[in-house]
């Protein structure tokens, strides 16, 4: 059953996504799978994480990405590559329509109800917003990923709690 | 006698150490102080200038005595008056229309805004379990908030982040706690990694090093071989190109060389200072 997994991850891309690492030159990403328990004859999850070659920095955390084997491999640890991020993570796009999503509603609609009943300087403006990653390392540290405190250094690390 | 040695021997292998590093455990911070909430903005100081919320609509209360407005202040009226006026500046800062009390913003700001009232209540009374429970509810509420936000709308994750002075860190991947063995493990991992880099540097420099003599004996047989070819009328094998392309790749080299000198010089100096 393995065996013949991996064949198939060779063949064929795989749909994943991108994870928190400490690597800076390749980006984790986990792809999920269904393992059969004989037992049961149940199906349960399985991650699998693979690093992938990332030159341009397509995709960041979060994100849903295709990835593809490479023909060979570029490090030890790094099997496959990035081929296109297929939906951002945090800026959800409708299918059927093409417009932007936030949770159940269209953007679009939770600006117009904003500004029926009277939009305030202080409401956030989608159009006028920066890219993602603007507070990156600043306030919002989730590119890595965070892990307990085990000593004093001289320079405090943000990423450990 | 001979127990007593060897007993003594037993108590010695646990804190036997190979490798010199000084571990330094870190100070416990309760989850409530600011620096693990994330809250990098405190609270507004001198609150005998505010004015209570309900108070400060009337016309009577600004051409009043001082000593009319001081009553009237929050300093006066108590901390759940202070509460509510906090919250509501923090709330003014990311309100989308008039009427917005409930959306995910409005939510967190105001949420905010009672965690930071909590944590100086906290300050002042460490013993109070029931506050310390509530913040720490608050706090985890507000955590749980922001990570939906950031999964739907990252974008207003970011900016929201901004504007009410807030920090947030992913959960790690497991919460346990700290152990000495776990942490001289860490130490001595960067440790062995220190010097494994180190050697390795240390090893291309002088591979670097070793590059510009090599170029130039490599540039000057080239130059003998193709001058000798010349002479003798044989085929020639090397072109102008290829002594063209060692010149350039010598060049390179010299550029490098330079750039190393100087960074080392100022090293040098630095430490000299």
């Amino acid at each position: 059953m393995a065996h013949k997994m991996k064949d198939v991850a060779k063949k064929f891309l795989l749909l994943g996504q991108c994870v928190p690492t400490v690597k800076q030159n390749a980006t984790k990403i986990r792809v999920k799978r269904l393992e059969l328990d004989e037992n049961l004859l149940m199906y349960f999850n399985k991650d699998e994480f693979y690093y992938c070659h990332d030159p341009n920095k397509m995709c960041k955390t979060g994100d849903i990405v295709l990835i593809k084997m490479l023909p060979h491999k570029l490090t030890k640890l790094i099997t496959h590559e990035v081929q296109e991020v297929v939906y951002p993570f945090g800026d959800v796009t409708d299918p059927v329509t093409g417009k932007k999503v936030a949770k159940a509603r269209y953007r679009e609609d939770i600006d117009r109800e904003a500004e029926l009943y009277g939009k305030l300087q202080s409401a956030f403006d989608y159009d006028k917003a920066p890219a993602r990653g603007w507070q990156e390392g600043k306030k919002d540290f989730t590119a890595k990923p965070t892990y307990t405190g085990f000593h004093v250094f001289d320079e405090k690390d943000p990423y450990a709690i | 006698m001979l127990r007593r040695f060897t007993s003594l021997v037993i108590q010695n292998r646990g804190i036997k150490q190979q490798v010199d590093i000084k571990w330094v455990r870190p100070d416990y911070v309760p989850a409530y102080k600011p620096e693990r909430s994330g809250d990098l903005e405190g609270l507004p100081k001198d609150t005998v200038k505010f004015t209570a919320l309900d108070f400060s609509l009337s016309d009577e209360i600004k051409d009043a005595p001082e000593a009319v407005k001081k009553i009237f202040s929050v300093a006066h009226l108590g901390r759940k008056e202070y509460r509510t006026l906090v919250q509501k500046d923090l709330i003014d800062r990311v309100r989308r229309h008039k009427y917005d009390e409930n959306t995910s913003e409005t939510r967190i700001a105001r949420i905010t805004g009672h965690i930071r009232c909590l944590q100086e209540t906290m300050e002042l009374h460490p013993k109070n379990v029931n506050t310390k429970k509530l913040v720490q509810e608050l706090i985890d509420r507000r955590k749980k908030l922001l990570k939906f936000l950031r999964q739907y709308d990252y974008k207003k994750f970011e900016w929201l982040l901004e504007k009410l002075n807030i920090e947030y860190k992913g959960h790690p991947e497991t919460y346990h706690k700290l152990t000495r063995k776990e942490s001289l493990r860490k130490l001595t991992e960067m440790h062995c990694d220190d010097i494994r880099n180190k050697k390795l540097s240390d090893y291309r420099n002088l591979l670097e090093s070793q590059q510009g003599p090599f170029l130039q004996e490599k540039l000057n047989t080239l130059k003998f071989i193709r001058s000798e070819q010349i002479e003798l009328q044989l085929p020639i094998t090397v072109n102008e190109q290829d002594i063209a392309k060692v010149e350039q790749q010598l060049q390179e080299w010299k550029l490098r060389d330079k750039q190393k000198q100087q960074a080392k010089q100022k090293k040098k100096n630095i430490l000299l200072d």
